[in-house]
């Protein structure tokens, strides 16, 4: 036994591999991120007790969240507004759609007309990346005023700036094949993106407009927050009455709908591609 | 056989039925819409007036206020990310399905996909009551709202993992938490990193506008400014939260480039779904 015992002790100095060191940049990142941490949570004066003190207080939301008004989604007055939703996120996707695919095609090196546009529209692409839904449609109520108009317009662009994301990258990594045969044939640069990009394309284009049409979908119940239209209005107007039941059975029956929706279009989705 | 010999198009009737029932719905939704389309064409317009009057005379005397504002914004975005990968990484480990019985699976999954559908600003709302208005009705909104996201990527990530070191842990006679630990976490930890920092990004999106309904950060400058046409400070507040967001972005995205690629980071390209998708390349995978 002891014999073994000692060789084996031998075995392990001698042949076990020994653990890497962490790198520079695992140390670096560890404590960037911890220092990051400790700073947000002093300058945001959090602390969990506190949080779980609120939180454990009887408050209004909560008790109304006890006593949901279900039927509030569908009753005389917040039924248009639902509709309205719905009418809002198909036309923005749509809209928003018809615009993403040209400027996705015209953001990558093969689809661009010349490389000025090629360049423009990948800082363009970025930029509008930045702005979240809600500040959109804050923009389009200052621009156009209240109403389903500003509403319709965050989507819209709402909409380019995500499908044309998604697109681009799609077409980053399509079989260049094809447009050398179109090249080879003569096309010129719109048949070519006809006939040799397109068709590849197609399938993942018509499933992030779908993709497009759940976030919009869930986008614009919140527009209505800040007067731009659409089922968020009807919240808004509980929310400043307090009155929380008939908010919790907005919210939870509108979003059992968006629920619905998402899992039919993953199958869709999922059939597309 | 007939048609493809002919060279015609594979043309599906599904995809016609398709094409016909998008166009019904589509007018459908532009008939009954309560607008006046007549406004559409002013709309331009407006934009432009409302854009000069933002960026050509900006209140640059306001810079330093916004930017605290912003870095409120920024903070909310990271602690609760924060807490939001407290709770997803753990239960990410019971919705992989090389990891963890089917219904335990089934049940997280969806989970998930409830947390999901619900926007942040949504939780929000429920949130301003209880604490405020202060940053942490944020933070929680934030933290919630992301658990779902997160933890199915995660999912994802650990479900993609190859099953040797698994396998070997087995053979050494690991206990279940050994092999997680040794057999699973090595190999996801990178990616996993990278999800919750690419969530962090999309964190900053949703927290710059939480102000508006009182949740902190510099939404609520950026929604009073516009809504007291004071369009010097609101084109300031849009400009910060543009160019901070972008910054974030590029630097974040270096981080997830070297975390998932490691060495490979400057020329490598990504060698599978889950690397590209951590990479962000995929802005939700399916």
């Amino acid at each position: 036994m002891t014999v073994v015992e000692a060789t084996t002790a031998e075995h392990d100095e001698r042949d076990w591999p020994v653990k890497p060191a962490p790198s520079a940049f695992a140390i670096v990142a560890g404590v960037l991120a911890l220092a990051m941490t400790v700073v947000t949570i002093v300058s945001l004066d959090f602390s969990p007790r506190q949080v779980w003190e609120a939180l454990s207080r009887p408050n209004a939301p909560m008790r109304g969240l006890a006593n949901p008004d279900f039927g509030q989604l569908l009753s005389e007055r917040s039924r248009g507004p639902f509709i309205e939703t719905f009418r809002m996120a198909v036309l923005g996707t749509g809209a928003g759609g018809l615009v993403a695919l040209p400027l996705a095609l015209w953001s990558t090196r093969f689809g661009a007309p010349n490389r000025a546009v090629y360049a423009m529209l990948r800082v363009f692409n970025n930029i509008i990346r930045a702005f979240p839904d809600l500040l959109w449609a804050l923009l389009f109520v200052a621009a156009v005023g209240v109403g389903v108009l500003p509403g319709l317009l965050a989507l819209f662009f709402f909409t380019i700036a995500v499908i044309t994301k998604l697109t681009a990258d799609t077409l980053d990594g399509i079989d260049m094949g094809p447009l050398e045969a179109a090249d080879a044939a003569g096309a010129g640069h719109t048949q070519k993106l006809r006939t040799a990009v397109l068709p590849q394309i197609l399938p993942s284009f018509t499933s992030f407009l779908l993709y497009g049409f759940e976030l919009n979908l869930r986008a614009s119940a919140v527009l209505g927050l800040v007067g731009a239209g659409g089922i968020g209005s009807r919240l808004e107007f509980f929310r400043g009455q307090g009155r929380w039941e008939e908010v919790w059975g907005i919210v939870v029956m509108f979003f059992l709908v968006v629920f619905v929706v998402e899992r039919i279009s993953v199958v869709l989705r999922r059939r597309l591609v | 056989m007939d048609a493809a010999a002919a060279g015609e198009r594979p043309t599906t009737k599904l995809r016609w039925v398709g094409t016909a029932a998008v166009a019904v719905i589509v007018a459908w939704a532009a008939y009954g819409l309560d607008m006046k389309w007549g406004r559409l064409l002013e709309a331009p317009g407006d934009l432009y007036t409302v854009g000069r009057l933002m960026f050509t005379n900006m209140e640059l005397s306001a810079f330093g206020r916004l930017m605290g504002e912003m870095w409120e914004s920024i903070a909310i975005a990271w602690l609760g990310t924060l807490i939001a990968a407290v709770f997803a990484v753990p239960l990410a480990f019971l919705a992989a399905e090389n990891l963890t019985a089917r219904p335990i699976v089934g049940t997280v999954r969806q989970v998930f996909n409830v947390l999901r559908a619900i926007p942040e600003i949504i939780l929000a709302i429920a949130f301003v009551p209880i604490f405020g208005l202060t940053a942490k009705a944020g933070v929680l909104a934030i933290g919630i709202g992301s658990i779902g996201t997160l933890g199915k990527l995660c999912a994802e990530v650990l479900e993609g993992i190859p099953k040797g070191p698994v396998e070997a842990a087995d053979a050494v006679g690991a206990n279940g938490v050994e092999r997680l630990r040794w057999g699973v976490l090595p190999q996801s930890l990178p990616e996993i990193a990278s999800f919750v920092l690419y969530r962090f990004e999309i964190n900053i999106r949703a927290s710059a506008v939480l102000g508006v309904i009182g949740a902190g950060g510099i939404g609520q400058v950026l929604s009073e400014s516009l809504r007291f046409k004071e369009w010097g400070t609101a084109g300031l507040a849009l400009l910060i939260v543009v160019v901070v967001t972008m910054l974030i972005d590029a630097v974040s995205g270096r981080v997830r480039r070297r975390l998932v690629l490691g060495s490979r980071a400057d020329t490598g390209v990504p060698t599978s779904a889950v690397e590209e998708a951590a990479l962000g390349h995929v802005a939700e995978p399916i």
